[in-house]
């Protein structure tokens, strides 16, 4: 019976689905025909198999009707990983391989003409799948066997080329092969490296005090963040410090974090899990799909997603493209991004804590002080601007603060408390288990994205509170929207400060934090 | 010339009446503190004073101990005639009372290098301890603005607007001068114990109470008109309606010295106060360090020049000039007739105007006729 069973994964975002290659080898009109849906870069895949076969001296059944099947048949597949399967399942259907080697192993692997394996794309992913349908085995290329090795339980073998899968298939001694070249890096998006962000520490910046703990409560709750304020307020130096005070990733995040760097292509060999919260800030020329994803071909994840579990700044908010600004509102709300396309509609993990920062005009030199005031910008180019920064977007922002141009007192204070990042961290860190213990159980881990009506129902305000809120709804300074949010964030001010539940005080805060009020400087004294 | 009978005497009324006694500054600029204690001592009922003062005036003989154990923690008593006495502070027996507070104070504890009599220019800068960062900040930029000018700057030492106002001033290295509630030696607020050393160490600590005195609310309320009096002008940052600091604006009133208040965002309930005194007319509104000076310096100097925006070159026309340039159309020329009918200006005067403005750069002739010259429609 001429017919073999190999299996690989495919990708549907961060989403994978175990596929049955099958090949059948049989008398008929010589040809290879590849059933199952394959797109373009699969069914040439016929033809890298074929002559990686050759060219590792083994034998291709050219005078035989060879069909291959990727199974189930009615899921579109794209990609280039499929080949190594395919050579597999084709070998075994001549019975070079034997079928019992082939049984709970996943294949995963690009083919060169000469047989040599190549890296692709989203190999974590694609063994996590696995590993959930009870797959304890995988081979695939050599540079990524550690990638693969991340999954838990997962027996590895990272080979270079075809001619070595089939020795170790066959028991043979496994022959020498050139190694294989790593994936090309795709980082050039963010123009800022992940590396320079370990030197950053919120010590290095003098006063603030005021968006320094709105940058707390952001990072204990998960809440969005508007910065607005005149050149050189320090909104970046300030934003890029936020992954500085995240705690670092749970085991459930670095996978979900790390597959999704994986998907992107992103993940050097040796790259481990990633272990702290990323931060990217692509420029505001960025594409709809470089930012949410996309691509032709297969989905790429976009820089939203690759800052899941960490932070994205988009730095001068309002130049944004309006296409751009506006995919951002589904992954603003709802922490994941779906990608429609004709045939698929592919969902990718996008939940960072977003903050947008905006000068006050295109400029960025107007200032409210008449006397300082250099800004060069029209009148219409300055509303233009500023009714960018309102708008959809501003209202799924949880905490606006406008931060004003540094003065000299602030860096020469000789009493100022310059708290350094893993103090700040500690406390974000407490808050965060608060919530966890909280929300057990639940399908969010914080405040920031609890829904509204959990928290009417389950995490009530204090009487006193909820009227306060209220109060606000009925004066017509607070949107229903706004209502959960300030209902978020107190639960956030009340988990920064150990309290039980949120009362006034939190609400206060929480109030001021949201509509852009300087706080009171009663909610930061810490220490004289 | 000070007698040590008189500082004595002044130390142990200090010691049996509570500060801003108006009865008791009367009753000492009359008789003299000497004679005052003495016939207190002799129960005599001087003014219906004894009743409040025999608990207290057995307390009134140790006053060498008070002086040494002053001098161990480096402070010192000035009183009147002193040569380190502020004047500025003789206006308060002058000043109407308020709440039955008023009057000179006895004697001052106080610590630190910085002399009373010398300090120039004081700023007093006053408002809520419940401050908003917005409040902090201009606070602490109001007083560091003042104190590079060589104001010496006076607050409490609460904490708020009064911190935020000594530390703008030790950022920029000025003097900083507190005025406690309490004696001159405690730490209160227990948090400012880093400010209060500061201020000893580069200003000065002042206080009406003896050493040890908790502080206490009608001890606020006297030693608000002592920050008044001592400064030249006072300033509100953020004060509630209802405050410390409103009160320290009345003194400043009394006292007959510049009040300003800084202006806050409409809805914030922490600027009520502040808007109230501009509202009232009370105060004058300062929003930088120049409009504080220009207020407490003696009169001329220290004039700030009118806030204007940036002059562009439109602002040097004439009228009938800037209403031709309104005019000229800025991408397709017209001609001559066709400006001066958008203008409503003769012809004759528009082929005039037109060649000045040609002169500055401000039009360009075009073989179809005229348009604004580059740059000029934009600014």
């Amino acid at each position: 019976m001429p017919f073999a069973t190999t299996h690989t994964v495919s990708l549907s975002g961060a989403t994978g689905h175990v596929i049955d290659v099958q090949a059948d080898v049989s008398p008929g009109q010589v040809a290879t025909v590849l059933v199952g849906r394959p797109d373009a870069a699969l069914n040439e895949s016929r033809d890298r198999c074929r002559m990686a076969i050759l060219n590792s001296g083994l034998d291709w059944p050219a005078t035989r009707r060879t069909t291959i099947l990727l199974s189930p048949a009615d899921l579109p597949k794209r990609g280039t990983h499929y080949d190594l399967a395919i050579a597999v399942a084709v070998l075994g259907a001549t019975r070079w391989v034997p079928a019992e080697a082939l049984r709970g192993v996943l294949f995963i692997g690009e083919l060169t003409l000469a047989g040599g394996l190549r890296s692709v794309p989203g190999v974590l992913p694609m063994v996590l799948a696995a590993s959930q349908r009870g797959f304890r085995h995988v081979v695939l290329p050599e540079p990524q066997a550690h990638e693969a090795s991340m999954v838990p339980g997962m027996e590895v073998l990272g080979m270079r080329s075809l001619a070595q899968v089939v020795a170790e298939l066959r028991g043979e001694l496994v022959p020498e092969a050139p190694p294989v070249a790593p994936m090309s890096s795709a980082r050039l998006l963010s123009w800022r490296g992940a590396e320079r962000l370990d030197d950053v520490d919120l010590a290095d910046l003098a006063g603030m005090e005021d968006t320094r703990y709105a940058l707390e409560v952001a990072a204990a709750g998960g809440h969005h963040l508007l910065l607005s304020g005149p050149k050189g307020s320090g909104k970046t130096s300030i934003a890029e410090r936020i992954p500085g005070i995240l705690p670092d990733l749970s085991r459930e995040e670095s996978i979900e974090l790390t597959a999704v760097h994986s998907l992107a292509g992103a993940l050097e060999p040796g790259d481990g899990l990633m272990t702290r919260p990323p931060f990217a800030a692509p420029h505001h020329d960025a594409s709809t799909a470089s930012l949410v994803g996309g691509g032709s071909g297969a989905v790429r994840p976009g820089e939203i997603s690759r800052a899941h579990c960490g932070v994205l700044l988009l730095d001068e908010f309002p130049l944004f493209r309006a296409d751009v600004i506006n995919a951002l509102r589904q992954p603003l709300e709802s922490g994941d991004i779906s990608v429609a396309r004709a045939e698929e509609s592919v969902v990718l993990p996008a939940r960072s804590i977003v903050v947008l920062a905006a000068n006050p005009c295109p400029c960025g030199d107007f200032h409210a002080d008449a006397s300082i005031d250099r800004c060069k910008c029209r009148e219409v180019q300055r509303r233009d601007y500023r009714r960018k920064v309102t708008g959809p977007i501003t209202d799924r922002i949880d905490i606006t603060r406008h931060l004003a141009a540094p003065t000299p007192t602030a860096g020469r204070d000789p009493l100022a408390v310059r708290e350094t990042s893993a103090a700040v961290r500690a406390r974000v860190a407490a808050a965060r288990d608060r919530q966890t213990e909280r929300y057990d159980g639940e399908g969010w881990r914080l405040n920031g994205h609890a829904p509204g009506p959990a928290l009417t129902a389950r995490w009530p305000l204090s009487p006193a509170a909820a009227e306060l809120v209220d109060d606000q709804l009925w004066k017509g300074r607070l949107t229903r929207r706004g209502v959960t949010r300030v209902h978020r964030l107190a639960w956030t001010v009340a988990d920064l400060r150990g309290a039980d539940r949120p009362g006034t005080l939190e609400v206060e805060v929480a109030l001021r934090l949201r509509s852009g009020e300087p706080l009171l400087s009663s909610t930061l004294r810490r220490v004289g | 010339m000070t007698s040590d009978a008189d500082r004595l005497a002044r130390l142990a009324l200090s010691k049996v009446f509570e500060p801003g006694d108006a009865r008791v500054a009367q009753l000492v600029l009359g008789l003299g503190a000497e004679r005052l204690l003495t016939a207190l001592r002799d129960h005599e009922d001087v003014a219906g004073l004894l009743a409040d003062a025999s608990e207290r005036l057995p307390q009134a003989d140790d006053v060498h101990r008070d002086l040494e154990r002053a001098a161990r923690l480096g402070i010192r008593w000035v009183v009147p005639g002193d040569a380190e006495w502020p004047c500025s502070l003789d206006d308060l027996d002058m000043a109407e009372t308020l709440d039955r507070t008023g009057g000179a104070p006895l004697g001052l504890w106080v610590r630190g290098p910085a002399r009373l009599s010398e300090i120039s220019a004081p700023v007093a800068i006053v408002g809520a301890r419940s401050a908003t960062t917005y409040g902090e900040s201009a606070a602490a930029e109001l007083a560091a603005d003042v104190a590079r000018a060589g104001s010496v700057v006076i607050s409490g030492a609460a904490y708020g607007i009064d911190q935020a106002a000594h530390r703008g001033t030790l950022a920029a290295r000025g003097q900083t001068i507190a005025v406690l509630a309490c004696g001159a030696d405690r730490i209160y607020p227990s948090a400012h114990r880093d400010l209060l050393a500061q201020l000893a160490q580069h200003g000065a600590i002042v206080a009406e109470v003896g050493l040890g005195r908790a502080p206490m609310r009608q001890r606020f309320l006297s030693r608000n008109r002592l920050i008044a009096a001592l400064a030249r002008g006072t300033v509100v940052v953020e004060a509630a309606a209802r405050s410390g600091a409103i009160n320290t604006a009345g003194w400043a009133t009394r006292l007959g010295r510049p009040l300003m208040a800084v202006p806050g965002p409409l809805s914030s309930a922490t600027s009520e106060g502040t808007h109230q005194l501009i509202r009232d007319g009370a105060a004058t509104l300062v929003t930088r360090g120049e409009h504080v000076l220009e207020a407490v310096a003696p009169m001329g100097e220290h004039l700030t020049e009118r806030v204007r925006g940036i002059e562009r070159p439109r602002d040097r026309l004439t009228s009938r000039e800037q209403r031709l340039l309104e005019a000229v159309p800025v991408a397709r020329p017209a001609p001559v007739e066709s400006v001066a009918r958008t203008a409503g200006i003769g012809v004759v005067e528009v082929r005039q105007l037109l060649e000045v403005l040609a002169g500055r750069r401000m039009v360009e002739q075009l073989p179809a006729g005229w348009r604004l010259a580059d740059g000029a429609g934009h600014e």
